[in-house]
């Protein structure tokens, strides 16, 4: 264990690397990038919510003039091969072939049936609409309870059930907390289908060209996760020899780890065909319709709680809306059990759960993947318990989080909470917010018939993967499929003194340039602007990262580790190679600022970075016998705290995953009781991201993912009709937030190191997206209180809290 | 069919033919190479487009290219002066309110429409000022920050500026 600081460049809100070239308009976007003789692609969709394929006729299309390529589904299955059955649908018993194109059937308004290539996108649309496909439909399943009714009709025959799973898992003795409880407090909640909808819609690249073996295919994507590009291209088309590049991405959140892999796979079909390159680029509605949605999600919750209002247990059972496709049907489950606890010392917890099939938008990973959802379990139960013992919403909390002297904490399902001081951080948000203030002002409104609310919520932000979490959930699955995670970063000062640095992952927005030159600079005792990180991630030319995004919220773990373990080997390299310079051991000189390295007992012999850097390349025969030249060096990390329980034990208990930031959230709202409106009039986070490594950037991180996470409370959702239709097609009907009804969120840090990590890090990204549902309805429930609303469900937009306030059936969207 | 446009973009008179069905978005970005301004949703409802049409601020998939004809545009490329960053490019560097950059260019369009127009804006003003240009990432304080930051800079006398 290490403890870290005082940092020299750590800490401090260095300028943004990436910034500069962004507000000139000069960053490289997929849509940016024109190659000679380029085409442009179209994907036709499917109308239907669900429906058989007959047949599909591409000729006509294939003639109209500009038409270089056309596929359709049929002749799709016959080229390609199935994707393999990934960790997004962990434990599923029957596989079912998956393609990138429908096949015989689709299960969604959206699914992709046929593409088209043209000399460009005007024509390309034109011609699409002369490809024929004829289909028999269906009747339409769109919700869990619809889709498990007996008669229903099934998505995939090869299952014989729409319920394509169901798991249950426990720790703790649950029978034993509900035998000892004094009160039982039991109600249903559920979560909505929403999107973080990256403002860049998915885009792709794709040059083919016949050549030796299989032939050499190049893409360029905004995929998130290049690791899942590399291998479905390769399990669908057969093709070895395959770059991904990925230059900027207008935000991923997710979003852009799963789905995108089938529209990459199209497209390098396309280009295969026509043996040129061809660029495809969704739009809006395509990527509401088809790019993924989150999990509609649906609880039944019991708390077994003694009357002083300290939680001895928690059953939970789940039903998730997986959509149309098998591929990520289990996601949202297995997910929960990265904060399956919260922040809670609670001794025992059963969840149990089933993953339905419907006729929409197949679910992916999102801001979170399920942790939003067991957050909002959590804190409803609280206020709820709160409620019906006639305790404060403070109390309930302050009296079942981890104590402060507990950390380091181990759950009953093994996590282990590295630091923390979730006491304090309650604390502080009471303080900060007023929130003794607000209650009497709350009191005041209400005598003038004004309906102020005060919510709260607090949340962990689990960082850094493990990929043998879900044998947790799979017992029977014999050996292991997969343990830990790693990410490499390589690293080379150059002879001018100057380092670049390559990361293992792709950025896309979250400030990886300007936070991975600060810590080389800390390193190197170099200012960071000598430090150049690539804004281009290339297969060709960058390390392996497996864990590739910030939805698993892996680069302050895996990707920062990374970068410190490269920069102190060089660090190491630079003082061996400077004792060498100097006739001095190596632990008689110190490493000073600017990278010079200095004699401690005679400070005029010294060396420096420039001269140590020429010699390490260029004068090789002074490098020291069984030296390697040059300044040059790949760093792999592993987190090396990962045991106990890096593996499940026979308790099952696994380290789901190994940092856990935490933070309170409090928020003031009014609702307008006549329209149901609610107006959110202050939003304070307070939050223990470990070491900040620059807070403007970590700063952006919560209030962004916070924004979003009110936004979802407050009324974006996808709505289908009973027909399959999605209804939602535009950001505007989606519901998405703007500058008018984001309130100016507040942020206070009050971070507690982590001992694993070489710097005190934790993580911040999607953080705050995991318990501002929560917070907004918990405050919309304070709010409407005298009214007796209880506000179970999400979304609250107007209409749903109209409706609440009126006594009328809470859901309005399936 | 083609029509024949004259459009100043950035100071520069252009001369071109272009579709009549073609987007101004379109013609910036695949005529021009200015790729600075992108494209969010093409239906007017995400700002990522914004540009400036004599003067006004436009979403350019609302506009056809040939209704920029005999008119001036300005796009994020035009902003600054020989590399060097304006005021409002300045503060949303200075303040994080970039994240992953895709709003940028349109979010810096419309601060530069709202600053022709009320150089002391207050936070209300910026925001509603914004209203039309969606950012998915920052949540919108830093960006509000570097727009109120940026109308400070311009106020301040010449040769008191930060940059
Ligand atoms: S692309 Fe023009 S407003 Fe969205
Ligand atoms: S910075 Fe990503 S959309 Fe605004």
């Amino acid at each position: 264990m290490t403890s870290p600081g005082p940092f020299a460049y750590v800490g401090k809100p260095t300028p943004s690397r990436e910034a500069p070239r962004f507000v000139r308009g000069r960053g490289t976007f997929v849509d940016d990038i024109k190659l000679p003789g380029m085409l442009h692609a179209v994907i036709g969709r499917s109308p239907h919510a669900h429906a058989r394929i007959l047949s599909a006729d591409g000729s006509r299309a294939a003639r109209h003039p500009g038409v270089e390529a056309v596929v359709t589904s049929p002749e799709h299955v016959e080229l390609t091969s199935p994707f393999r059955p990934g960790r997004y649908a962990s434990g599923l018993g029957t596989h079912v072939p998956e393609y990138a194109m429908a096949a015989g059937k689709v299960r969604y308004v959206g699914e992709p049936v046929c593409a088209l290539a043209a000399s460009d996108r005007a024509t390309a649309e034109d011609a699409l609409s002369e490809i024929e496909v004829l289909y028999e439909t269906l009747e339409a399943v769109t919700s869990p309870a619809q889709a498990v009714a007996p008669g229903a009709p099934l998505l995939f025959d090869e299952v014989g059930s729409n319920e394509v799973w169901r798991n249950a898992i426990s720790y703790g003795d649950v029978e034993a907390a509900f035998r000892e409880a004094e009160v039982v407090v039991r109600h249903t909640l559920s979560m909505h289908r929403y999107s973080s909808t990256p403002l860049e819609p998915f885009a792709c690249v794709a040059s083919y060209e016949k050549g030796g073996g299989t032939g050499a295919l190049t893409v360029w994507c905004n995929a998130q996760a290049p690791e899942v590009i590399h291998d479905a291209l390769r399990e669908t088309l057969g093709i070895d020899d395959v770059r991904v590049v990925i230059t900027d991405i207008g935000g991923s959140f997710g979003q852009k780890i799963h789905l995108i892999r089938k529209y990459v796979v199209i497209t390098a079909l396309l280009s295969m065909r026509c043996g040129k390159p061809v660029k495809w680029a969704e739009d809006r509605t395509e990527h509401l319709m088809a790019g993924g949605h989150a999990c509609g999600q649906e609880f039944e919750v019991e708390a077994a709680v003694k009357r002083d209002g300290t939680v001895l247990g928690l059953r939970v059972r789940e039903v998730d809306d997986v959509g149309g496709s098998l591929s990520t049907a289990t996601i949202h489950f297995t997910n929960k059990l990265n904060n399956l606890f919260n922040t809670y010392r609670v001794g025992a917890i059963s969840l149990e759960g089933t993953a339905v099939v419907t006729n929409k938008c197949p679910v992916v990973p999102n801001r979170g993947i399920g942790k939003p959802a067991m957050c909002f379990v959590w804190e409803r139960t609280m206020d709820r318990i709160a409620a019906e013992l006639g305790m404060d919403r403070l109390e309930v909390r302050l009296k079942n989080v981890v104590p402060t002297g507990a950390f380091p904490y181990t759950t009953p399902s093994g996590n282990i909470y590295d630091s923390g001081d979730y006491e304090g951080l309650l604390h502080t948000a009471a303080e900060r917010m007023g929130y003794d203030e607000l209650k009497a002002e709350q009191a005041r409104a209400r005598t003038d018939g004004r309906y102020l609310g005060i919510g709260i919520a607090m949340g962990i932000e689990p960082g850094g993967r493990n990929l043998s979490r879900d044998l947790a959930l799979l017992p029977d699955v014999k050996g292991i499929p997969g343990s830990g995670g790693t990410s490499g970063a390589t690293l080379r000062i150059e002879r001018s003194g100057s380092v670049t640095v390559t990361l293992g992952v792709p950025s896309s927005g979250q400030g990886h340039e300007t936070t991975a030159a600060q810590v080389v600079a800390e390193v190197l005792r170099i200012p960071p602007e000598r430090v150049r990180v690539a804004s281009t991630f290339d297969t060709t030319a960058s390390p392996w990262g497996g864990a590739s995004t910030n939805s698993g919220n892996n680069f302050h773990l895996y990707e920062i580790g990374a970068v410190h373990g490269a920069a102190t080997q060089l660090r190491d390299k630079l003082l061996a190679l400077a004792a060498s310079v100097l006739g001095l051991p190596a632990d008689e000189l110190s490493f000073e600022s600017d990278g010079v390295v200095r004699s401690k007992a005679d400070p005029a012999r010294k060396t420096g970075l420039v001269e140590l850097a020429r010699l390490a390349y260029n004068n090789t025969v002074l490098v020291p016998d069984g030296m390697e030249p040059g300044l040059q060096t790949t760093f792999m990390y592993r987190f090396p705290h990962a045991q106990p329980f890096a593996v499940p034990d026979e308790q099952r208990r696994v380290r789901a995953q190994f940092t856990f930031p935490a933070s309170v959230h409090m928020a003031l709202v009014e609702v307008d009781v006549s329209t149901g409106r609610v107006d959110v009039l202050r939003y304070l986070v307070v939050g223990d991201n470990g070491t900040i490594i620059n807070p403007g950037v970590v700063e952006g991180q919560v209030i962004g993912s916070a924004a979003h996470g009110i936004s979802v409370a407050l009324g974006e959702a996808f709505a289908y009709g009973s027909d399959g239709q999605l209804l939602t097609r535009t950001l505007r009907d989606y519901g998405k937030s703007t500058t008018l009804t984001t309130p100016s969120i507040e942020v206070e840090h009050r971070g507690m190191p982590s001992p694993f990590t070489p710097l005190g890090q934790k993580a911040a990204g999607e953080g705050a997206a995991i318990p501002s549902p929560a917070a907004i309805a918990s405050a919309v429930e304070d709010a409407l209180e005298p009214l007796g609303v209880r506000v179970r469900d999400l979304p609250l937009g107007p209409e749903s809290v109209w409706r609440l306030i009126n006594g009328l059936p809470e859901r309005v969207f399936d | 069919m083609k029509h024949h446009v004259q459009i100043e973009v950035n100071g520069r008179p252009r001369d071109d033919w272009v579709e009549e069905r073609e987007l101004l978005v379109t013609y910036l970005r695949e005529t021009l190479g200015l790729t600075g301004t992108h494209v969010g949703c093409v239906v007017g409802e995400c700002g990522a487009c914004s540009v400036h049409l004599d003067g006004a601020l436009v979403k350019s998939c609302l506009v056809l290219a040939v209704q920029a004809g005999g008119r001036s545009v300005r796009t994020v490329e035009g902003l600054g002066r020989g590399g060097e960053l304006d005021a409002v490019q300045a503060s949303f560097v200075d303040a994080y309110g970039v994240q992953c950059g895709y709003c940028t260019p349109g979010m810096l369009l419309a601060a530069h429409a709202l600053l022709d127009r009320n150089p002391d804006p207050d936070e209300a003003d910026v925001r509603r000022a914004l209203a039309g240009n969606v950012c998915m990432c920052t949540g919108y304080v830093q960006i509000v920050r570097a727009v109120l930051d940026a109308a400070r800079r311009m106020r301040a006398p010449a040769g008191s500026e930060r940059r």
